[in-house]
């Protein structure tokens, strides 16, 4: 339950965080398992210090220093953004750089109702949760039924079931459901084919409007997705990438040699001379190997309904692939095939 | 939140193609400068937000004051003007100035005759003898870059942080530290604000962005407080204001000089005395106010006629009790007992060397919470980072900084933009143990 309030104490049934020289892992904080013979254990945590009892968790504080048999950790309490870092993975996950981005350009702020797709690993939906706390509400999406349900379990052992729905659903091919028609102030997909959520994504929007924002991790997909939304009334289109890159900050003391001296006559001359100083550095160095793409951001606003244009006609921007330039005659029948096609 | 429609009082955005503007509607008609036209905004008060209004000249001739006229859509130039012969590539376009038929001056007139884009865009096609020979792809930006010279509409949207972001740092990054989009989200994320909790913002410039960010994302139903810290006499309000929170909102935020705040933490009650010794210069300003208000509150005193506000001055402050305090000095108060108890989160984004206010802030954050140091270079928080590597005394320890690349996506031409932005500044996050 340790995700919904800040906490001072550990409690059974929290997740904490352990964090061990730049290791972190979650443990639910049982302290009895139960082991392969279905009988009830000790719940020991093995760890590259060494064992942690579990037990003994309970009742420590946040933030505080635990005793392994070879060392020492620390425990947090967990964030949406330490649980994306050790949450376990059924699916590709987005990460915080991305999520921070997404949380920002759905204007998202507390009250805020949220439609996403699909639910995945939870990594997103729990930064979702957080944002549009207390009175807001994130409905969540997965065509896959094990996950979906997965999912919905987690949130209610993190006590988060109250702001978050989990559903099962192909929101491809049925939609969010006529209950969430009108209902949202923002819909993200992350699917293989945002664009054919688009126009669902436009029935579960506000009439007063609201924003859109699309992953995809290929550059046609979100071709495809742009000009459907345009299709579709949305303004302000816009795709983005967005990465982070951590710096290794250490102290580094660099040799200097001297070179000066040469210029006058001296009884050395030597033609290989040992460095004559050294000077001291604090550096960032860069990561030799960093993440080089994640995925795009596609994101449009949805006007409200007064001025949402109805499905435009064929502009040149999205004539169809087989438009042969030099074929002139042709060029503006072969743009309402297309139409036609999308 | 509920109503929608654009009222007088509030913040509201002009939005010309991709350029965007923050405005204060102070009355009705009031004026607006966007680029180099001048817009006489009467009219627009009563409309809803995302409304359309064309830019209709003031004289005939296409002077540089508009006034506005509601509209249904933005003509689209390309949509009006229709592409119809254009040719395969560029082999047979020579650029020898030759291209338009007509002169500079017989130009300067069209623009002046004529009230509608479309109208000056046609003629000068009519009148060119290469347009023709154009690829389709090239005619389009063509048009595209005349639309955004002739563009007659503009939309009038509420302000929400996005907008503001993006608008403060367009008009100057430096105003707002340098502040970056992607690097104020993960601020936001990084330091776990919700609507639970009290947070501490230690804030040297950036127009009141993080106070707004911040406050944004506790929301209207936050139970705790925000204390938003500066150096200066008065806190930077601008984005802040611009978010157009209502009062119960805004006053989560408790706006406090760093001084003053810690003073009333470390000394207690009432230093307000000492405070006017030694900060002498810089408090002239709220003496003076404070004075103002002095006159004016005594009379009601002496009537008995105590309000409720006046009753909690007098049972702080004893010994001053005639006297009524301004509102910072209730916010100071306020301010030292959240700190007394403790925090949930720690940002700072300071000009000076964040090392002394992070070692002094960081002793008011609750163990085992998040803190963020945002600085535009590294160097100051490399230091930083060897120091607390040192102490031991925080937990994941990381230094990063953002790639952020935008995209042209069109039909064959998708690409990245052409320039983009290289100055992410850099975030040095951790969590405080006990």
């Amino acid at each position: 339950m340790s995700f919904k309030n800040y906490k001072e104490k550990i409690d059974e049934g929290d997740t904490v965080i352990l964090y061990l020289s730049n290791n972190l892992h979650a443990i639910e904080v049982r302290p009895e398992i139960k082991n392969k013979k279905g009988d009830m254990v000790e719940n020991v945590y093995q760890t590259t210090f060494g064992a942690l009892k579990v037990r003994n968790l309970i009742g420590s504080e946040y933030g505080s220093r635990v005793e392994l048999s070879k060392g020492w950790g620390h425990v947090l309490q967990p964030t949406p953004e330490l649980w994306s870092l050790t949450l376990p993975h059924r699916t590709q996950i987005i990460y915080t750089p991305d999520i921070s981005m997404i949380l920002l350009q759905l204007d998202l702020v507390p009250g805020s109702i949220v439609v996403e797709a699909g639910t995945g690993s939870g990594s997103l939906t729990h930064a979702l949760i957080r944002r549009v706390r207390p009175h807001g509400h994130v409905y969540t999406f997965d065509f896959h039924d094990h996950r979906a349900k997965v999912a919905q379990e987690e949130f209610e052992e993190h006590g988060l079931a109250e702001f978050v729905t989990a559903q099962h659903r192909d929101v491809l091919a049925e939609g969010f459901g006529a209950d969430l028609n009108g209902k949202a102030d923002a819909v993200f997909l992350d699917l293989p084919k945002p664009w054919a959520g688009v126009t669902h994504a436009v029935n579960a929007i506000k009439d007063d409007g609201g924003r859109f924002c699309s992953f995809s991790p290929c550059i046609e997909q979100v071709q495809r997705t742009c000009s459907t939304l345009a299709q579709n009334g949305f303004q302000d289109i816009s795709t983005m990438e967005v990465l982070q890159s951590e710096l290794k900050v250490s102290r580094r003391t660099i040799p200097v040699r001297d070179l000066s001296f040469l210029k006058h006559k001296g009884s050395e001359n030597p033609v290989e001379e040992k460095p004559s100083s050294d000077k001291s550095y604090v550096v960032g160095a860069w990561p030799a190997s960093t993440p080089g793409h994640t995925g795009y951001l596609t994101l449009a606003t949805l006007p409200p309904s007064f001025v949402r244009r109805k499905t435009k006609s064929a502009n040149s921007e999205n004539s169809n692939e087989n438009t042969n330039v030099e074929d002139k005659s042709n060029s503006e029948e072969a743009m309402a095939v297309d139409e036609n096609n999308l | 939140m509920g109503d929608n429609t654009i009222k007088v009082g509030e913040y509201i955005v002009i939005q010309k193609q991709n350029y965007k503007k923050l405005h204060k509607l102070n009355k009705p008609n009031s004026s607006v400068t966007v680029g180099k036209d001048s817009l006489n905004l009467n009219g627009i008060v009563g409309c809803k937000f995302y409304s359309t209004f064309k830019m209709i000249s003031r004289s005939s001739k296409r002077s540089k004051e508009y006034d506005l006229e509601l509209t249904e859509e933005a003509a689209n130039l390309i949509d009006e003007i229709g592409l119809k012969v254009s040719g395969t590539d560029n082999r047979n376009i020579y650029d020898d100035g030759r291209s338009q038929k007509l002169s500079a001056t017989e130009i300067s007139d069209l623009k002046s005759d004529s009230t509608k884009a479309s109208d000056i865009v046609e003629t000068l096609i009519t009148n060119s003898k290469t347009f023709h020979n154009k690829t389709e792809f090239s005619q389009e930006k063509y048009l595209k870059k005349k639309e955004k010279k002739y563009f007659e509409f503009i939309q009038i949207l509420r302000p929400n942080l996005r907008i503001i972001t993006e608008t403060l740092y367009k008009l100057d990054p430096s105003k707002v530290q340098g502040i970056r989009i992607d690097t104020l989200s993960q601020i936001i994320t990084l330091s776990n604000i919700s609507s639970e909790g009290n947070h501490l913002l230690y804030d040297s410039g950036s127009n009141g962005l993080l106070a707004a960010a911040l406050l944004s994302a506790m929301g209207s139903e936050a139970k705790g407080k925000l204390i938003h810290m500066h150096p200066g006499n008065m806190s930077q309000k601008q984005a802040l204001l611009a978010m157009n929170f209502d009062s119960e909102h805004l006053n989560k935020c408790l706006s406090v000089n760093v001084y003053s705040a810690l003073r009333q933490v470390y000394q207690g009650c009432d230093t307000h005395t000492q405070e006017a010794v030694l900060e002498n210069e810089s408090n002239l300003k709220r003496k003076a106010a404070d004075n103002i208000e002095h006159e004016s509150k005594i009379p009601k005193l002496d009537d008995s006629q105590v309000v409720d506000s006046e009753v909690k001055e007098v049972n702080m402050d004893d010994s001053q009790s005639i006297k009524k305090k301004p509102k910072w000095h209730f916010d100071n108060i306020a301010a030292a007992e959240v700190l007394t108890n403790k925090v949930d989160s720690l940002v700072i984004a300071s000009k000076e060397d964040p090392q002394n206010i992070f070692l002094e802030l960081v002793q008011f954050v609750k163990p085992g919470r998040p803190f963020v140091i945002y600085y535009s270079v590294a160097e100051p928080l490399q230091n930083l980072y060897m120091t607390l590597k040192s102490s031991s005394n925080v937990a994941a320890l990381k230094l990063t900084c953002n790639w952020m690349r935008n995209y042209q996506i069109l039909h064959e031409r998708t690409h990245p933009e052409v320039m983009m932005n290289g100055s992410s500044g850099f975030l040095l996050t951790g969590y405080v143990l006990k």
